[in-house]
């Protein structure tokens, strides 16, 4: 269970008061969340509340227009409410943050040019200049980590939805990440493919791993979460303990979006006893 | 009467014109195919004044006929600029300058056709523009443009016999300058039609059994 894996109290990640906007439309507006070393977190929130755009934030694949981010006490974002930096980093510095974050996409989004085994070393060779033996030994190391000795060596186009989505989760891993960020990485898989992706997940959890993860899977929240985070329409209204959150909701919303997911939370049920 | 003497006897300026259309082809793909990628990339950057300049660059020579682009170069720029201009070296920009705008095209849509979330992918591991263009993009992209771009470089071939317009002595120029002295405009005008058509229909055949291998392979 969270509480029994090792929690130190050091701050990983630390957004302040981000606001984004596409156009005119404010999608996130004023958004605090801090997240512990080894803490995992979920987002959740109705399509559209801004999870995706909020996970964007972290690494800067969504450059909000203002607010504050630090990575592990770093400073890499800082803009007052007009959108003027108050520090602006060099592009060369930003690639460097977000090397430190891993991020695993809802469409997999693995390299097809290049097999499962490539497409985990690609980072550490390219990004962080590691010598091809030492970036494949990890890379190995974390595909058989993954279950996926057997298929180092095929293209994405040759995996299972759930085996693609665990070299994306190998590849995050592969740059020794401070935190890694999920986006609804079951979602787009068949539903007999979604335990293996999911017990990929708790395993890494479990090692102490920090995540921010967007979910529907309110089983895994509730199992595996320190914190469940509630997003409504770009504002945080809920964040806490999962039982308090999923079971205790106190805003009309939140009580709503969690009545409507509790069939789903039920039928997961069984997978995560048998754990 | 098929004459075949008029041919077999001028096989030699036959043969000098198909050199001249076979180095104007290649040296203008060549030269086109470097134009095409800077022009192309320039357009997806995001440099707003660069992707201006590379958005002119194609729809000008994209939309000036061949033919007027060459005779312009060869009659028009000398007069423009003060200097001399040989036919070889207009015909030869005006060629690369028009492949170039096409190759230009091909490039920024075969990009483009790579999927958003391989750049999510790629910026999230912490790369670089260059190390994503170079690593993950561009690899993509280029399976998907070989064959629009074989394609264009076949029509450009057969777009060098515009060269004859500004006197080089390409094949089709070889072709009238021997008519003119045999008077036998069919042997000769249909000789140089059956080279282009030895020549082309194979690559046509093989650039599509290339496709097709291509599409079947995804
Ligand atoms: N690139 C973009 N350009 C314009 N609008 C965008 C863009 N990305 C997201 N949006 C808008 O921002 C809002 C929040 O989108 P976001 O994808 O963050 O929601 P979400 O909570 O992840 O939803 P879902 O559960 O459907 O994935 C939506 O209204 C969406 O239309
Ligand atoms: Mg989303």
């Amino acid at each position: 269970m969270a509480a029994s894996s090792p929690r130190s109290s050091a701050q990983i990640l630390d957004l302040a008061g981000i606001r984004l906007r596409f156009g005119n439309h404010e999608v996130l507006k004023g958004v605090d969340l801090k997240v512990e070393a080894g803490q995992v977190v979920v987002l959740i929130g109705a399509s559209g509340s801004g999870k995706t755009s909020l996970l964007r934030c972290i690494n800067l694949l969504n450059q909000p227009y203002a607010g504050r981010i630090d990575i592990d006490g770093e400073r890499i974002f800082d803009h007052d409410n007009h959108g003027r930096d108050r520090i602006r980093l060099p592009m060369r510095e930003i690639n460097k943050i977000r090397s430190h974050t891993g991020m695993v996409f809802q469409q997999f989004n693995l390299f097809p040019h290049m097999t499962a085994l490539e497409n985990v070393m690609e980072g550490p060779v390219i990004v962080q200049m590691k010598s091809k033996a030492e970036a494949r030994a990890r890379a190995m190391e974390l595909l058989a980590s993954m279950g996926l000795e057997q298929h180092v060596d095929k293209r994405p186009a040759q995996l299972s939805g759930g085996q693609q989505q665990r070299v994306a989760i190998a590849r995050g891993m592969a740059m020794n990440p401070k935190v890694m960020l999920f986006d609804e990485p079951t979602s787009a898989l068949d539903p007999e493919l979604v335990g293996e992706v999911l017990k990929a997940m708790v395993a890494l959890a479990k090692s102490g791993m920090t995540m921010v993860v967007v979910t529907h899977e309110l089983g895994f929240a509730f199992e595996i979460a320190d914190r469940v985070v509630f997003l409504d329409a770009g504002r945080i209204i809920a964040d806490g303990p999962p039982a308090e959150v999923l079971l205790h909701p106190e805003h009309p919303r939140l009580k709503g979006f969690v009545t409507r997911f509790h069939e789903s939370a039920e039928m997961l049920r069984p997978f995560l006893d048998a754990r | 009467m098929f004459d075949y003497t008029v041919i077999t006897s001028n096989w030699q300026l036959i043969l000098q014109g198909l050199w001249v259309t076979l180095y104007y082809t290649v040296g203008s793909i060549a030269v086109g195919l470097a134009i095409g990628l800077v022009m192309g990339l320039i357009q997806l950057s995001p440099f707003k004044i660069l992707t201006y300049i590379g958005r002119i660059y194609v729809e000008f020579f994209r939309n000036i006929p061949l033919l007027v682009t060459l005779l312009w170069i060869y009659y028009a720029l000398p007069i423009f600029l003060g200097v001399n201009i040989t036919k070889g070296w207009a015909g030869f920009a005006g060629l690369s300058l028009y492949i170039g705008s096409f190759y230009a095209e091909i490039l920024r849509g075969g990009v483009q056709s790579v999927d958003r979330g391989q750049t999510d992918a790629s910026v999230a591991l912490g790369m670089s523009y260059v190390q994503r263009m170079r690593r993950i993009i561009l690899p993509q992209a280029i399976r998907r443009m070989i064959p629009p771009l074989a394609g264009q470089s076949i029509i450009q071939m057969k777009n060098t016999t515009l060269l004859s317009a500004i006197t080089v002595p390409d094949l089709l120029y070889q072709g009238s300058y021997i008519s003119s002295f045999t008077y036998k405009p069919m042997e000769i005008y249909t000789a140089i039609g059956a080279i282009f058509l030895i020549i082309l229909v194979p690559l046509t055949l093989i650039l599509r059994k290339v496709e097709r291998g291509h599409v079947g392979g995804h």
